[in-house]
C-alpha cells in the first residue's frame, strides 16, 4: 500500500511534538486521511466492504503504532535535551560544610562517659573550688605529707584551693549517699604546672565502685579497666605496674602498648613500647574511714582525658587544645 | 633516685641478670624506670701507665708523655695541667672513635709526634668530674695497662633513674633499692664485713665528749668523734658516681657524706667539734625536744633533727676534730612536728620526711670503712647513743581477707615467704592468719591493704587473673547524666550551627576583666599563687578568653571564626556558675562558588539565626546588661521560657579594635536555662485559618518587642501567631517607619467569619494606635 508508506514517513519525519500533532490531525483527525478512507466504506458492496475494512483497520493499527513509537522517540529526546540543559558540576559545590566541630577532648570525654553510663555508672559533679578536707585530708593525704608534693596546688587567700583531681567528688558522693556506689566524675582539674607537657588545667575522669566488704577485688579492677581500654584503643596490650596513690592500696599504673609503633618503640612512647594511661587501685581503708563507711570494699581509677585524646587522635601539642585553635578543631568536622 | 648497676652490685650479686631484666623487674615491682642509660665508653680506650712526663720543647702548656699501653709504649702529647700528677690514665689509642666523633690518628703537635690521646671523663662520654684529664685509681678495679676501659663495669656503668613514689623512702638509697631487688630475685644481700684499716690503738670517745639528752626525745642519734686527715683524697669512683647522680662536688667531707647518704640512706652530718666545746674544753652535745628535736651546744641550736643544720656548725678547717652524727626520726613523728611551720628545710628533709635508713650499724660500718680506707678521718673508739624504745608495728593478716582484696587465692606459704624476704617477721596465728612485724625501714606499712600491695607487687600483677565483678544494683536518680545528655544535645546543635567547641582555662587576666567591666574575685577569695599574670584570676565571663582565642585565629590567617564554650565562671565571691558563650568573628560563611568567593560578613540577623539553631525558641528584649564588650545599639537580653538568661550583642567597636578582631558578635547565657523544658502540646485546629497583613506607620523609637508585647497582651483567642515581615523607611514618613506584621488567625471551633476577622485586626490596630500612635499606612 503505497499511501501507507507515505503516511508513515510523514510521521517519522516529524522532529517536534507540534509537528507530530499536526500530522496526527491530518491522519487520525475527524477530517483526516483515515476518516476519509473510512468514509469510502459506504460506497462499497458488502463483499468489498469486508476486505476493505480489514485492510483499513490493519493500516490504522500500523499507523497508530508508528505514531506511538515516534511520539516516544521525540518525547525521550526532549527530556534528554532538557536534562542536558540542567547539567551542573556538582564537584564545584562539594565544599567544606559550614559546620563546626566538637572539641577532641570533649568528644573523648563523651566516649568515656557513654562507656561507663552503659555499665550503669552514675555521673557525678563537684565544685572546682574545694577545701583541704575533700581534696586531700579525706583522701588519706594528711597535711605536710610528702605525697602532697605530687600535686602542685593553686591556693586562695582564704585557704580554699582549686581541686587537683576529681577525687574529691568521690568523697562528696560517699558523704552524701550510702553504698553501694558506682560512679564516674568527669571534670576539669588544676595543677600549678605549665610547660610543653603540662597545662594548669586539664580534664580527668574518676571512677569509683563501692560494695560490701570482700566483694570488690584487684582482679575485678583489672578486668574492668582492661575491657575499657580495649573499648577506647582497640586491640592493644594492657600492662599493670604496681605504683602508689595515697587513696588506693594496692595501687597500679596502667600502660597500653604504644598505639603508634605497636610496641616496637618510637618517639611518643620514649622507645619503651608502652604508654601510661591510667592510675587505679583498691580504695584505701583510711578513705572509707574518713567518710564513715564500714564493712565495704571498693576500687577507684582516674585518667587524664587530654592524654587519651592526644593518643587517640595523634595530637602532638597539649597546649593547642586550650587555644580554640581552628586549624586543629576544623579537622574534626 | 638514680642507681647504677655496679653500685647495686656492691650490695647484691647481679650475676646473670641483664640490664633489660633489671629494667623490667624495677617496673614490675613498682620502682618505675624513668630512663636507663648504658655505659658507652668507646672501644680502644685503654688503661695507660705514664712512665715519664717531660715539658714539650716548643710549648709551655704541653707535656710529652711516654705511656705504657700494655702492648708497648706510646709517646703522647697532653695539654692538661694535671697530667704531671698522674700515673694511670685513660688513653684513646689510634683508631678509637670518641663519642663526639673524633677519630684518634697519629699526629704531630708542634713538631712532636703523638700516638693517641689522654682523655678527660667527659671526652669519654662520662659525666664531667672537673677540669683536666681523668686520673685513674684502683677504686674502679685492678689497673692493667692495655685493658680496655669499657671492660670496667664500675665506670662503664648502666644508669637507671627510678621515679620513686613518695611512700618508698626505703628505696632512697642504693642499698634500699638492692634490698627490694633481693626480694624480687630471691637473692640474699651481700653481707658487709667491716674490717679496721687503721690498726693504731684508738682513744675512747667519752674521754672528750658527752651526750646530754634532756627530755623525751623521739629520735635515734649516734655521735662519733673523729679527726680529719689533710693529705688524703677520695677515690675516683666516688666522683664518677656523684657526677652520675648529678651532685656537684663541694669539698672532700661533704662529697663523702653525700656519697654515703646515697649509698646507705643513713643520715650522717658532720659538725665542727668546736661548736660543742664548752669552757672546759669538753665536747658536750645537747639533745633537746622542744617542739622539734634539736642538737645544740650550751647556748644555741646547731641543727634540727631531720630538717636542717646551721651552716656555721659545719667543719671549717680541713684538719680539726669533727663530730659525725647519725640520726633517724620516724617520718610520721617528723611530719607531725613540722606541722604548718615555715622552718627552713635542707635537702635531707626529702629523705627524712619519707623515711631515712634507721640501720646505723650498717650505715656507720660503710662510712667508717670509706673514711679509714682513704685516710679521710681517724675515728675515736665508741659512739654516744640515744635510742628511744619503739614498739614493734604488727599487722594481723587474715589470709581470707587478703584473698578478697586481691581477688585470688595465694598460698599462705607464698605470702609468708614474700613478707620474710621483704624483711617482715612472720608468725602464724591459727590456720588462716599471720602476724607480720613490719621492718623499721617501712614506715609506710600499717594495715592489711598495705600488705596486699606488697604481695601484689612482688608476685607480679600479671599473676593476678582478671575477674569480672558482679555489680550490686545501684539507684542513681540524682545523677548528672540528664545534665550531661542535655549538654551533649546543645553542643551538637552548636556544631551544626557552625560553631567550634573551644576549651579555655578558667583563669583570666584580672586587668583585662576589669578593663572590660567584668567582676574579679574579692581580695580574700583571690588566687594566692597564680602561674602567670595572664591567668591571675578566676574568670567571671567566658567571653574574654574566647575573644582572645578568636584573636589567635586571626593570627593563624583564619577569616571565619565561630567559637563556643560551655564552662564555669566565678563571681566576686567565687561562686561557680555554668555558662555557655558564643563568639562569631569575620565572615558569615566560607568562600565558595555560590558567593563568588566574596562571602558576606557576619551580621546580627544571621547571628541570631545561628543562635536559634542552638537555643531553640528564645525571645529578645532591651539589653539591661552593661559591660564594655556590649554594643549599646546592637544588643538585647535573651529570654528563654520568658526569663532573662543572658545577652547577645555586636562586639563594641572599641573592644573590637583593641583586640584586633573583625566584626564580631557575642552572646553569653546561663547554661541552666538551656535544660530541656517540659512541654505540653496545644490542641490542633481542624478549621481553616487566615493570614492578614497589617502595614502601620509607627515611630522609629518603638522596638518591635514592644509592639509584640502589646498585641500579646490582648490575648485574642483566635490570634495564633504574629510576626514582622517587612520594614520600610521613606523620607515622607518623617520619624516613622512602615512596619508590616502578619497575623495568623484561626479558631478552634469553626471557620472564621469575615466580621470576626475584622474584629481581631481592628482590635490589634486600635491597640497599636492607643499605645504607640500607630496608624494604618
Amino acid at each position: 500500500m503505497e499511501e501507507l508508506t507515505i503516511l508513515e514517513s510523514s510521521i517519522t519525519a516529524c522532529t517536534s511534538l507540534d509537528e507530530l500533532e499536526k500530522v496526527r490531525v491530518d491522519i487520525f483527525g475527524k477530517k483526516g486521511t483515515l476518516a476519509k478512507e473510512f468514509g469510502k466504506l459506504a460506497t462499497l458492496s458488502a463483499e468489498e466492504k469486508k476486505s476493505f475494512a480489514q485492510g483499513l483497520n490493519l493500516a490504522k493499527e500500523k499507523l497508530q503504532a508508528t505514531f506511538d513509537m515516534h511520539y516516544d522517540v521525540i518525547k525521550t529526546a526532549l527530556i534528554e535535551a532538557k536534562l542536558k540543559n540542567e547539567k551542573i558540576d556538582l564537584s564545584l559545590y562539594n565544599i567544606t560544610p559550614n559546620i563546626g566541630a566538637l572539641h577532641p577532648v570533649m568528644e573523648t570525654m563523651d566516649k568515656i562517659i557513654e562507656y561507663f553510663v552503659s555499665l550503669d555508672f552514675s555521673v557525678e559533679n563537684g565544685p572546682m573550688v574545694e577545701d583541704d578536707f575533700h581534696n586531700f585530708e579525706a583522701l588519706n593525704l594528711p597535711k605536710h605529707h610528702p605525697a602532697r608534693d605530687m600535686q602542685d596546688t593553686f591556693y586562695f587567700a582564704d585557704g580554699s584551693l582549686l581541686r587537683t583531681h576529681t577525687s574529691p567528688v568521690q568523697i562528696r558522693k560517699m558523704l552524701s549517699s550510702k553504698p553501694p556506689i558506682r560512679m564516674i566524675a568527669p571534670g576539669s582539674v588544676f595543677r600549678r604546672d605549665y610547660d610543653l607537657t603540662h597545662t594548669p588545667m586539664f580534664h580527668q575522669v574518676e571512677g569509683l565502685v563501692v560494695q560490701h566488704k570482700g566483694e570488690v577485688s584487684f582482679a575485678n579492677l583489672k578486668s574492668m579497666l582492661t575491657e575499657f581500654l580495649h573499648f577506647m584503643f582497640g586491640e592493644v596490650k594492657v600492662r599493670f605496674r604496681p605504683s602508689f596513690f595515697p587513696f588506693t592500696e594496692p595501687s597500679a599504673e596502667v600502660d597500653i602498648s604504644c598505639v603508634f609503633c605497636k610496641g616496637d618503640g618510637c618517639r611518643v612512647c620514649s622507645h619503651t613500647g608502652w604508654l601510661e594511661v591510667l592510675g587505679c587501685g583498691i580504695v584505701d581503708p583510711n578513705v572509707f574511714k574518713a567518710v564513715g563507711y564500714d564493712d565495704v570494699s571498693g576500687y577507684a581509677f582516674g585518667l587524664g582525658v587530654e592524654r587519651f585524646a592526644m593518643l587517640l587522635h595523634n595530637i602532638p601539642d597539649l597546649r593547642s587544645l586550650f587555644e580554640g585553635d581552628i586549624r586543629l578543631l576544623e579537622q574534626f568536622r | 633516685m638514680i642507681v647504677t648497676r655496679s653500685w647495686l652490685n656492691e650490695f647484691i650479686d647481679l650475676k646473670e641478670i641483664t640490664d633489660d631484666m633489671l629494667y623490667d623487674t624495677f617496673n614490675a615491682i613498682g620502682l618505675e624506670v624513668g630512663f636507663m642509660k648504658k655505659g658507652s665508653i668507646p672501644k680502644r680506650v685503654v688503661v695507660g701507665r705514664i712512665l715519664s712526663c717531660e715539658k714539650h720543647p716548643d710549648a709551655d702548656k704541653l707535656n710529652v708523655c711516654q705511656v705504657d699501653i700494655g702492648l708497648g709504649t706510646r709517646q703522647i702529647v697532653c695539654g692538661a695541667a694535671n697530667v704531671v700528677n698522674a700515673t694511670y690514665v685513660a688513653v684513646a689509642t689510634v683508631g678509637a672513635i670518641l663519642p663526639d666523633g673524633l677519630e684518634i690518628k697519629p699526629a704531630k703537635l708542634r713538631g712532636v709526634e703523638s700516638d693517641g690521646m689522654i682523655c678527660s671523663a667527659s671526652e669519654l662520654g662520662l659525666p664531667n668530674i672537673g677540669s683536666g684529664i681523668m686520673i685513674l685509681d684502683d677504686s674502679i678495679g685492678d689497673l692493667e695497662p692495655g685493658r680496655e676501659l669499657c671492660e670496667y663495669d664500675t665506670i662503664n656503668d648502666t644508669i637507671f633513674e627510678l621515679e620513686l613514689t613518695p611512700n618508698r623512702g626505703d628505696c632512697l638509697s642504693v642499698y634500699g633499692v638492692a634490698r627490694d631487688l633481693s626480694t624480687a630475685f630471691s637473692r640474699t644481700l651481700i653481707e658487709h664485713k667491716y674490717a679496721r684499716h687503721n690498726k693504731k690503738i684508738k682513744l675512747g670517745i667519752s674521754r672528750e665528749a658527752s651526750l646530754n639528752v634532756h627530755s623525751d626525745v623521739d629520735a635515734h642519734i649516734s655521735c662519733n668523734l673523729a679527726v680529719q686527715k689533710e693529705d688524703s683524697q677520695l677515690p675516683l669512683i666516688v666522683y664518677i658516681r656523684l657526677a652520675m647522680i648529678n651532685i656537684p662536688s663541694k669539698n672532700k667531707l661533704d662529697d663523702a657524706l653525700e656519697y654515703l647518704l646515697h649509698a646507705t640512706g643513713v643520715i650522717l652530718q658532720a659538725y665542727d667539734a668546736d661548736f660543742f666545746r664548752n669552757d672546759d674544753g669538753k665536747i658536750v652535745i645537747e639533745l633537746k625536744s622542744d617542739h622539734m628535736i634539736n642538737i645544740s651546744n650550751a647556748a644555741e641550736t646547731g641543727s634540727v633533727v631531720g630538717v636542717c643544720q646551721e651552716p656555721k656548725t659545719k667543719p671549717t678547717s680541713q684538719n680539726g676534730q669533727i663530730v659525725l652524727i647519725a640520726s633517724y626520726i620516724h617520718p610520721d613523728t617528723l611530719n607531725t612536728m613540722i606541722g604548718g611551720s615555715k622552718i627552713k628545710k635542707d635537702d635531707i628533709y626529702y629523705n627524712t620526711s619519707r623515711g631515712s635508713n634507721p640501720d646505723f650499724a650498717f650505715g656507720l660500718s660503710i662510712a667508717v670503712d670509706l673514711f679509714e680506707k682513704y685516710d679521710i678521718l681517724d675515728f675515736y673508739e665508741g659512739t654516744l647513743n640515744h635510742e628511744p624504745s619503739r614498739d614493734d608495728k604488727i599487722v594481723l593478716v587474715d589470709i581470707k581477707e587478703l584473698h578478697a582484696i586481691i581477688g585470688q587465692e595465694i598460698e599462705k606459704t607464698i605470702i609468708t615467704n614474700v613478707l620474710q624476704r621483704l624483711g617482715f617477721r612472720v608468725v602464724n596465728v591459727g590456720d588462716d592468719a599471720i602476724a607480720a612485724t613490719v621492718p623499721v625501714f617501712r614506715p609506710d606499712i600499717s594495715n592489711i591493704q598495705d600488705i596486699a600491695e606488697e604481695i601484689v607487687r612482688v608476685i607480679g600483677i600479671d599473676q593476678i587473673e582478671s575477674k569480672p565483678l558482679s555489680f550490686q544494683e545501684c539507684y542513681h536518680s540524682d545523677s548528672a547524666i540528664a545534665v550531661y545528655r542535655a549538654k551533649k544535645t546543645i553542643r551538637n546543635r552548636a556544631v551544626s550551627a557552625g560553631f567550634f567547641e573551644s576549651i579555655s582555662y578558667v583563669f583570666s587576666d584580672s586587668t583585662l576583666l576589669e578593663q572590660y567591666g567584668f567582676e574579679t574575685t574579692d581580695s580574700n577569695s583571690a588566687l594566692l599563687n597564680p602561674i602567670v599574670q595572664e591567668m591571675n584570676s578566676l574568670r567571671s565571663t567566658l567571653l574574654v578568653n574566647l575573644l582572645l582565642s578568636a584573636k589567635r585565629n586571626i593570627n593563624y590567617t583564619k577569616k571565619l571564626i565561630p567559637l563556643f564554650e560551655i564552662g564555669m565562671v566565678f563571681d566576686a565571691k567565687r561562686d561557680e556558675k555554668e555558662k555557655i558563650a558564643f563568639v562569631w568573628s569575620g565572615q558569615g560563611e566560607l568562600e565558595s562558588v555560590i558567593n563568588h568567593g566574596k562571602p558576606s560578613m557576619m551580621n546580627m540577623p544571621l547571628f541570631l539565626q545561628k543562635l536559634g539553631f542552638v537555643l531553640g525558641d528564645f525571645g529578645l528584649q532591651e539589653c539591661d546588661q552593661s559591660n564594655k564588650l556590649i554594643h549599646p545599639y546592637q544588643s538585647a537580653n535573651i529570654l528563654i521560657n520568658g526569663n532573662v538568661c543572658g545577652y547577645v550583642s555586636k562586639l563594641h567597636p572599641v573592644a573590637q579594635e583593641e583586640l584586633g578582631l573583625y566584626d564580631t558578635f557575642i552572646a553569653e547565657l546561663d547554661f541552666q536555662a538551656l535544660m530541656p523544658r517540659h512541654i505540653l502540646a496545644n490542641p490542633i485546629s481542624n478549621y481553616q485559618g487566615v493570614y492578614k497583613d497589617l502595614s502601620v506607620l509607627i515611630s522609629k523609637e518603638i522596638a518591635y518587642s514592644q509592639v509584640k508585647s502589646a498585641i500579646d497582651a490582648l490575648s485574642l483567642p483566635i490570634l495564633r501567631s504574629v510576626y514582622p515581615v517587612d520594614i520600610y523607611e521613606d523620607e515622607s514618613f518623617g520619624n516613622n517607619v512602615s512596619l508590616t506584621i502578619r497575623l495568623f488567625l484561626q479558631s478552634q471551633d469553626n471557620t472564621l467569619d469575615d466580621d470576626v476577622i475584622e474584629n481581631a485586626t481592628g482590635s490589634v490596630l486600635s491597640t497599636l494606635g492607643a499605645n504607640f500612635g500607630a496608624a494604618l499606612r
